[in-house]
This record gives C-alpha cells, structure tokens and sequence, in this order.
C-alpha cells in the first residue's frame, strides 16, 4: 500500500465519524454558505455596497433589506461584510496558531525556554483582552491590518499554553523516547513525531479561535473602533446603533437584525464545528452525546 | 515558595501593565502631545506655533528625558493622580470613582446569577444526559451563547424595553427622581439593573453550565454514586449530596478566570444600556478621543481584574492542600 492510499482511506473514515454528528454537518453547511458569500461578494450583492441610493428606504423590488441613514444598500453591505469578518477570522486564527505551535512546540520541548515563554503566557492571560484590543485600536489608526496584527498579538498565547501542556505528556511517550535513544536530532523528534500527534488539537484550536476573532472584530467595530472603509457586520451595527430612532421605529427589522444574525450564525457554525472536531479528536468525549 | 513565585508573577504584570500604559502614547504614530490635549492628528490636526507647543511639551512635562518622565507618572500615580480628562474637564481618577460602584454592581450580581443558574442546569442536564431536557438544555445555551453581548442587548431592549414597555431602556436610574425612600431608590436601581445583567448572565451562562455539566458527567461515573444507589438513597439525593459537591471543585478555577471575561461582555452591555460605569466611560473615552480618560479606565479596570485573580489565586491555594506543598 503507497503512503497516498492510508491518507485517503484515513479521511474517509474521517469524514464518517465526524458526519454523525449532525451539529457538525449543520456547521459545516451554514460555514460554506458563508464562504461562498464572501468569495463571490460582487457576483452575489445586487448593488456596489459604497454606492449612494435614497437614504433611509424600507425593504423593497430594488432595495431588499432597504438603504441605511446615508444611502446604501443594506443586503449588499451584508454580503461583502462576510469578506471582511471572514478574512480576519481565518486569517488571524491561522498566523495565531502558528506562532503559539512554534512557540507551545519549543516550550513544551525545552524546560528553561518553556518556563520563560509561559511567564509570558501568564502576563497576556492575565490582562483583560477587550479593554486592552480597545486601548490599542484607540491608538492605532483603525485598519483591516491593525486589526489583524492586534488580535495576532493576544491570540498565541492560549495557542501555547494549550500546545505546550500536550506535548508535555507526549514527549515521555516511548516512541518519542526510542526516537531520541537512536540519536535524532530534536527539530526531527519534534517535527515528525510530536507535532502529527498535536495536530488535531491544534485544528480544534483553531476553529475556536476563529469564532472569538470574529466576536472581537464585530464588538471592535461596534464601538466604533474598526476599519471605517470595511463593511463588516460589527460596523453596520455600529452604525444602525448610533441612528437615533433605531429602536422606535421598524428599521431595526432590515438595519439591524440581519447583521446580528449573521455574525450569530457564523459563531454558532464555528462552535457546532468545533464541537463535533472535539468529539473527534477526543474519544472519550465520543458516545456522551447523541446531537 | 509556591505563594511568593505567585505574588512575583503578579507584581511583574501590574508594572508591565503600567509601563505599557505609559510608552504606549510615546511610541505610536502621531505626536503624543496630541493625545495628551484632545487632538490626535488623525481626526482634526490643531496647528500649533512653536512657541504655544514648546510651552505646552514642557508643561505636561514631555520635554524631559524618557526615563525622568517614567519616574514623574509613576510618582504621579503613587498620588492616585491619573492625568486630566480633556472631555469632562475633571481628573480622571474623581471621574472613575463616581463610575466604579455601577460597573461593581453589575458585574456582581449577574456573575452570582450565572454561576448558581450554570451550576444548577448543568447538573440538571447531566443527571439527565442523552434524554430530551439534557439536548435541548445544551443546544438552547449554545445556541444564546453565541449572540454578542452587544446584539442581545439591542434585542432585549427592543423586545422588553420597547414593545412590553417592562423595563426601561437605558441608565442605573431614572433622572430626575426625588426618591420618598431608600426602599424606592433601590426598587428603581433593580428595575435599571435586570435587563443589562441579563443580558451578561445569558452570555456567560454557557461557559459554566459546560464545565459543571462534564465534571458531573466524571462524577456520575464514580463507583461511591453506585454505592449510594445501591444503599437505596433517593435520587435526589445523591445529585445533590453525592454528586454536585464533587463536581464543583472545577468550577472554582473557573470563576477566577471568568472574572476578566467579565469585562470584555460589560463594557458592551454598558454602552448599549447606556449604563453609567466604567465600560461606558471608555466608550465615551473612545467617542470623543480623551485619551488620558481612556488610559485612566484601561488601567483601573485591569488592576481591578487582577485583584480579582489574585484573591481567586490566593483561596484555591486554601481550598486544595495538595497546592500549598508544592
């Protein structure tokens, strides 16, 4: 049997256990139609998001969640926020998750770097994350890539400590053992033997991470602190939530509560995601529930 | 040992806290004058001659070496002196101090509220896993979990402030109320209270109700509730005798981290609810660019939060014995 037929046969029994999980499938399904939307946001949106209709217009033929206070269209901005909140999410999880394998890896491998790199840890877990993403963007001129550098900055640390504590346990293991009694060198030990046997954890890691992104983004440009040129979700809630009447009137139904379901419905996909992975990656978990 | 490696780690996070808060103007983009007087460059530049600058850079003290001015803040902060807020024309520190008790208020009571309601259904859910109240429990908390803060409360505010017409919809009072009594003040500050502390508890309930529901699913399995089941004790019972006091010793951990999780939720139900503490007043902060302001609640929100950790720290080492030898 060639190496290529164990991986395709690995997945496929994958893919079985992971679709009993029906949240899982649910995720997956409800994430793809994000992707979709944000990939093909100019084929998908009826109008240019930063193009000037009536302002204020209800629902209607031409405008189907209506226009917000200066004239937009409201479904449009939807679609191509997905681009942005997606784009960060991902983007940000992936670099975040590099950084705190790197990181977890050496740490967990060498005592005196681990203890080192973990009083850091320590110091950025300690330190509310909000107030202080909120103080840095204050600061900062508010762009997609400041964004993306601040939430890198505060997400590798729950990456390495969550890394360090599983190869802890997997570096005692006899394999690992063997490996080094025949002399492999330490980047090798880690690289083929200790960093496939944290990938699954990692890929948990990462979906969780990608939903807390796209929560502080949102509640970053809720406050009035995210990129002005960005549609993002937070940003046209930011919005409907300084117009004045937004509670009184009905606007609230197009305005407002479309791009709350959206950033709703991507945390829960990633959430029902993760938790299926979970499951996955955890046998003892499996069998516990039967949703 | 273990207590004294502990109190170190503290100690180096509330200075590095401190000096961040300090470089931080000095090394972003932009003159750090301008966000000492109200301006930053980036919103409206004010033009300033040399001569107004030159006085204004040796009055904030700017004009000094790094280190001299390092020295002066921390003096400076020794004295409870948190700089001048430029939009409320007051000191900062007299301005947190009249908003600290609202952020307290809030924060204590929803996060009683969610820890006993968490403890309570997640044991309910896992003395009855896999059947129908235990499925519908998870997925009715996961599913609310996943509402930011911000959008929950609009929604409540629309639903039970607007369309009922129960609560009102914004503020810790009503202005301009003589009150006849104490009993009617504090009626009026619960009324205010229960919409922007449900919104936290419906946020933060997930997270406990996750943990106590695992930890009881552990303690089910245990040979000592089998035992007591085959001595014929009432169900009841043994989950609350037997199993829930096992089952709770995880959760302590997790209060204490909760704590700074806390805050993050509050200062987005603050804003939305218009709620007079301290989350509100770095919105404001924010709003009308006061920086000193926005520095004075980034930092006693921070010191305040690791308190909390610190005294959470300090009791988990009395609770567990096992701890205190290492």
């Amino acid at each position: 049997m060639t190496e290529k037929t164990i991986e395709l046969t690995d997945l496929r029994r994958l893919w079985d256990t992971y679709s009993e999980k029906r949240i899982g499938v649910i995720g997956l399904v409800i994430m793809l139609v994000f992707i979709v939307m944000a990939v093909f946001a100019p084929y998908i949106a009826p109008h240019d998001p930063y193009e000037l209709y009536n302002p204020m217009e209800p629902p209607g033929p031409d405008h189907l969640l209506g226009t917000n206070d200066i004239g937009q269209d409201i479904l449009s901005e939807l679609i191509y926020g997905a681009r942005v909140s997606l784009f960060i999410a991902f983007f940000v999880s992936i670099v975040s998750g590099l950084i705190g394998t790197i990181l977890g890896l050496l740490s967990g491998y060498y005592e005196h770097v681990g203890f080192f790199i973990m009083r850091i840890v320590d110091a950025f877990l300690a330190i509310p994350r909000l107030p202080l993403i909120i103080l840095i963007a204050a600061f900062m001129r508010p762009s997609i890539w400041n964004l993306v550098i601040i939430f890198t900055i505060l997400g590798w640390p729950i990456t390495t400590r969550i890394i360090r504590s599983e190869v802890l346990s997997l570096r005692t293991r006899n394999y690992v053992e063997a490996a080094r009694m025949l002399g492999a060198p330490d980047s090798y030990i880690m690289i083929k033997h200790i960093l496939p046997n944290v990938f699954p954890l990692l890929v948990v890691r990462l979906v969780v991470e990608a939903s807390h992104v796209i929560l502080a983004e949102s509640s970053l440009s809720f406050l009035g602190l995210g990129d002005p040129t960005a549609k993002s979700w937070g940003m046209i809630l930011h919005y409907a939530f300084m117009y004045p009447t937004i509670y009184i009137s009905d606007v609230w139904k197009w305005w407002m509560l479309p791009p709350g379901l959206c950033i709703v419905l991507t945390i829960l996909s990633l959430m029902f995601i993760g938790y299926a992975l979970e499951e996955l990656v955890n046998p003892r978990l499996r069998g516990m529930t039967q949703v | 040992m273990h207590q004294i490696t502990k109190i170190a780690g503290y100690v180096t996070i509330i200075l590095a806290v401190i000096s961040f808060n300090f470089f931080l103007p000095r090394f972003m983009p932009g003159d750090p004058l301008s966000f000492l007087t109200g301006a930053p460059g980036m919103d409206m530049p004010i033009v300033l001659d040399e001569a107004t600058r030159a006085k204004l850079l040796a009055y904030y003290g700017l004009d000094k070496p790094l280190l001299q001015q390092f020295a002066d803040y921390m003096i400076k902060l020794m004295h409870g002196d948190l700089g001048w807020s430029t939009y409320y024309n007051a000191p900062v520190s007299s301005i947190l101090a009249g908003r600290l008790k609202w952020t307290l208020l809030l924060i204590g009571t929803s996060t009683l509220l969610y820890i006993a309601l968490g403890i309570v259904l997640g044991a309910i859910s896992a003395w009855n896993r896999g059947g129908k109240s235990d499925v519908g429990l998870l997925l009715l908390l996961l599913s609310v979990g996943s509402f930011p803060p911000f959008f929950l409360g609009m929604l409540l505010i629309i639903l039970f402030g607007v369309k009922l017409n129960l609560f009102p919809v914004f503020g810790a009072q009503s202005p301009f109320m003589a009150y006849s009594s104490p009993v009617e003040e504090a009626m009026d500050i619960l009324h205010h209270l229960i919409l922007p502390a449900t919104t936290l508890v419906i946020t933060h309930i997930g997270g406990v109700y996750l943990l106590m529901r695992n930890s009881m699913l552990n303690v089910i399995g245990e040979d000592y509730i089998l035992t007591a089941r085959a001595k014929g004790l009432a169900e009841w019972y043994i989950l609350r005798k037997h199993a829930m006091k096992n089952a709770l010793l995880p959760i302590t951990t997790m209060i204490a981290l909760r704590v700074g999780f806390m805050i993050s939720g509050t200062i987005l139900v603050e804003t939305v609810f218009a709620y007079p503490g301290v989350g509100m007043l770095l919105f404001d902060a924010v709003m009308y660019r006061d920086y000193p302001l926005l520095q004075g609640a980034f930092l006693i929100i921070t010191l305040v939060i690791i308190a909390a950790n610190f005294v959470a720290d300090m009791v988990y080492l009395r609770l567990d014995p096992r701890l205190r030898h290492d």
